[in-house]
């Protein structure tokens, strides 16, 4: 028999929570922009059709305003935002620059597949200052990606077309199987979106992005099918911790 | 769109390879895969002048020597006659028609139009229409052939907007509603405009008379009809994505010529309407702007050569829009267009420094309580806002997915009542769940609420302390009091009456506002932390699991730490999951009595008791082996 009685117990595991993946991701990146000098602001997911497509010069006849690409709801009067930069004109309509603002949340967009869902997450920003350039844009976009992917990743502008941008951008990088995905959107804010908010675009020029949190935490945790997020399965929520 | 590679680089000098022109093309921001020969490509809604042969070597020519050797009938015209009527000049500014009588139809094409249909594997349909889809494709401009005996009366252009039975070419029966632009003879529409021509004044495998529609269509009246009709249209496309208004008179001196390298014309006549000038834009040159925009530093002379190899004519001060490029509008457009030239990818970085000023996280509260609530191994949960049923204040969608996703939630709770029934069933026996979300009510106005819901139910936790206690609204309001001392946090029980369940434990639920919680939990010291880096997904089992429970009697002291050791490790595919559920330290009978549960479960298949019994076997007997250790009972 031992001599010792006062064993220590085993050690108490205590099970801790985990963040939703999805949040996580969204926090990473948000606390990152904010380290580049970005601030936080927030707006409503259900918008007005001026608002989410007006203000940023998507026209009426645009296909994303069409009722099989957009919830609508109040008998059309009101709709779920389909992108975050609704909250960017906000903010710009009640600040002056120079600003960076970035929001993040919820979207929604009539979707649903193996890789498109109802309900997504994006992550924007806006700078809008004297002489923003298309350089410092890529400037931004090359520490956001390298700080999400590392610094071996290797990334490529494509040119693209978004109404609120122009020039505008789409950024892939290079998975390990050698395919390019697609991580981000951006470009340079469309000078008519600033003279929607009252800023005088032929003094300030801005520059504006926008990420999907899925695709990249997909990217990040490998996984494969988007819905997995949105299961709220303990098996899938307990990995992430 | 299908862009087979042959057929651009034959207009090309240098001959570049595949993989050369799939580069360019990419450079240029036209995204595309490569099938064969065959480009399968992807543009942007902005560049419907690239969804042509000829657009895209417009693009291709900043790049390379372009020689659009496509002859076109050079002669003078007679006038057509016709009656023709525009009654929506806004809609149709310019239009003409070209009419064609032929001597005979060839049974056969002439290399160049018949490797269009071999190359692309497209299917032929009668020799007109088959000229006009190969010319769409060559040049971006859509054209109608209606049979030209079928055209007895006078042609009007117009908008409807009543109901109409309207029947297509390719015998799909449909009725128009709403407002439409379409082409009517003697009261019936033959037409639906830019989507698809009828049945009645169609072409067939006879027709030796043809009238051809070449028009410009404004793409405010020819967006959504296809979708709308559900009509697969590459007009349509086009016209949506807006076609070269002065292109008409080339285009439809190359259907002449087509038509004459094919057989023989016996008769043709012309005539264009021009309602309204196409207006033309000029931009002032200022190459300070475009180098602003860019970041970069060119020369007048380098802006001039890039956009001249566009398309683009230089006027003195001015740069004058070419009619195809409908997309360019400003100083911003025109540095995309360098841009694109140059290479984004070859636009060197210039570093940015935002202005850093001190800045408000506003979220504090609602951090410090996820985290408080992850230390007490709650999980946050994301839901779809989307419910079935309605309550007297929830938002109704006007066009939902399907039914059951009708309206917006008004609470989280149910939400959360349903996420936890789900990992019941999946044998989960300690669940904590909580999210935090806006909520949207209508009631005189939408408003909206930010809310916390938590539901629990189960054991406390998975360790030899909580496993024997329950949650309970007792338990919650415990560990609230710690962090939110002057909160009457109102937990409630749910009943599982209503529910599709037999498991007996309370749930416990909550749903308060976040913005009612006091800044208390400021001064809470989280023990959780962000999880560094992100760890990689296991794929999930969907097969039942079951457990196993060991009780161990442990009198030498010194094994325990051994057998803890033992156990926590053991290696085994079907085990999922070990911990202490027991755990007794009695000293006046110098024994420790521990209890180790495993969790069985495969990924392949669910499990036989055969299966559990092998690993448990050996469990026991490599435990055993510990000396001073027993199993009560064996």
């Amino acid at each position: 028999m031992s001599a010792n009685k006062d064993i220590s117990p085993p050690e108490l595991i205590k099970d801790r929570g985990a963040l939703h993946p999805i949040n996580h991701m969204k926090d990473s990146i948000m606390n990152l922009l904010i380290s580049f000098g970005f601030e936080i602001i927030d707006g409503p997911e259900i918008e007005t059709e001026e608002f989410n497509f007006d203000m940023l010069n998507i026209k009426k006849s645009h296909p994303a305003r069409q009722m099989h690409d957009t919830f609508y709801i109040e008998n059309k009067s009101k709709l779920l935002r389909t992108h975050t930069s609704p909250v960017q004109i906000r903010g710009m309509l009640e600040k002056k620059p120079p600003l960076a603002f970035i929001s993040g949340g919820k979207v929604y967009r009539k979707d649903d597949d193996a890789t498109h869902l109802p309900m997504f997450h994006q992550v924007e920003g806006i700078y809008v200052d004297e002489n923003v350039s298309f350089a410092q844009l890529k400037d931004l976009i090359y520490k956001i990606i390298y700080s999400l992917f590392g610094e071996d990743v290797e990334l490529r502008f494509r040119p693209s077309y978004f109404p609120f941008t122009e020039p505008s951008a789409e950024v892939d990088i290079l998975s390990k199987e050698g395919k390019w995905l697609e991580i981000l959107g951006c470009g340079l804010v469309n000078p008519v979106v600033l003279d929607n908010c009252n800023i005088d675009s032929n003094k300030y020029s801005g520059l504006a992005f926008g990420l999907g949190i899925e695709r990249i935490a997909m990217l990040k945790h490998g996984v494969t099918d988007i819905r997995e997020f949105y299961k709220s399965n303990l098996d899938f929520l307990s990995q992430f911790k | 769109m299908k862009i087979a590679y042959n057929h651009l680089v034959q207009y090309i000098l240098e001959n570049p390879s595949i993989k050369q022109v799939s580069d360019s093309l990419f450079q240029l921001g036209h995204e595309h895969e490569i099938d064969g020969d065959i480009f399968d490509m992807e543009f942007t809604p902005n560049r419907g002048d690239c969804l042509s042969i000829n657009g895209l070597l417009r693009d291709l020519s900043v790049f390379y020597t372009v020689d659009l050797n496509q002859e076109t009938f050079t002669e003078k015209l007679d006038e057509l006659l016709m009656s023709f009527e525009n009654l929506s000049e806004t809609t149709c500014p310019q239009i003409s028609f070209l009419e064609i009588e032929i001597d005979s139809i060839p049974q056969e094409y002439n290399s160049s139009l018949n490797n269009y249909f071999l190359d692309l594997n497209l299917n032929k349909n009668n020799f007109f229409t088959d000229i006009s889809n190969y010319l769409s494709y060559e040049t971006g401009q859509p054209t109608h052939c209606y049979d030209s005996n079928t055209i007895n009366g006078k042609l009007l252009f117009h908008e409807i907007e009543k109901n109409e039975a309207f029947e297509t070419l390719l015998d799909k029966k449909i009725t128009l509603t709403g407002k439409n632009s379409v082409f009517s003879l003697n009261n019936e529409v033959i037409n639906l405009a830019g989507v698809v021509g009828g049945k009645s004044t169609s072409c067939s495998a006879n027709t030796k008379k043809v009238l051809v529609e070449c028009a410009f269509f404004q793409p405010e009246a020819i967006i959504g009809k296809s979708v709308k009709y559900d009509i697969q249209s590459e007009a349509s496309h086009k016209f949506e994505r807006s076609v070269d208004p002065d292109c008409h008179d080339r285009v439809l001196r190359r259907f002449i010529k087509l038509v004459s390298e094919n057989t023989n014309i016996k008769n043709m006549s012309i005539i264009s309407y021009k309602f309204k000038d196409n207006p033309i834009l000029r931009i002032p040159v200022n190459v300070n702007k475009i180098n602003q925009i860019i970041g970069i530093n060119i020369s007048k002379n380098q802006l001039f050569n890039y956009l001249t190899k566009l398309g683009f004519h230089i006027e003195e001060d001015y740069i004058k829009v070419p009619s195809f490029r409908s997309d360019v509008k400003t100083h911003n457009d025109l540095a995309e267009e360098v841009a694109r030239v140059i290479g984004y990818d070859n636009i060197p970085l210039s570093e940015i420094n935002i202005p850093k000023n001190e800045k408000l996280n506003h979220k504090d509260v609602e951090n410090k309580i996820r985290y408080f609530l992850l230390d007490h191994g709650f999980y946050e949960i994301i839901n779809s806002p989307f419910i079935r049923s309605s309550s007297e204040e929830a938002i109704e969608v006007d066009n939902p997915l399907d039914s059951n996703r009708k309206f917006l939630r008004t609470n989280i709770t149910n939400s959360l009542v349903d996420n936890l029934l789900f990992n019941e069933r999946r044998q989960k026996d300690s669940i904590k769940l909580f999210e935090i979300s806006d909520i949207y009510l209508s009631n005189n106005g939408i408003h909206k609420k930010r809310k916390l819901s938590i539901v629990a139910s189960g054991r406390v936790g998975l360790n030899y302390e909580d496993f024997p206690k329950k949650i309970s609204k007792n338990y919650l309001k415990t560990i609230f009091q710690k962090i939110l001392p002057n909160h009457g946090l109102d937990f409630k029980i749910l009943s599982r009456d209503l529910l599709d369940t037999k498991i007996k434990n309370e749930i416990i639920i909550l749903e308060v506002d976040v913005d009612k919680l006091s800044s208390d939990i400021l001064y809470y010291k989280e023990k959780s932390k962000p999880p560094e880096g992100f760890a990689q997904f296991n794929p999930i089992s969907d097969l039942p699991s079951s457990f196993k429970d060991i009780s161990y009697s442990i009198k030498d002291y010194s094994k325990a730490q051994e057998l803890q050791d033992l156990l926590l490790s053991y290696d085994s595919d079907i085990i999922k999951n070990v911990y202490i559920f027991d755990y007794f330290n009695n000293q006046k009978h110098e024994e420790i009595k521990i209890g180790f549960r495993f969790i069985f479960q495969s990924m392949e298949t669910t499990l036989n008791s055969a299966e559990i019994e092998l690993v448990y076997n050996d469990i026991v007997s490599q435990s055993l082996k510990i000396n001073g250790i027993s199993i009560p009972g064996i």
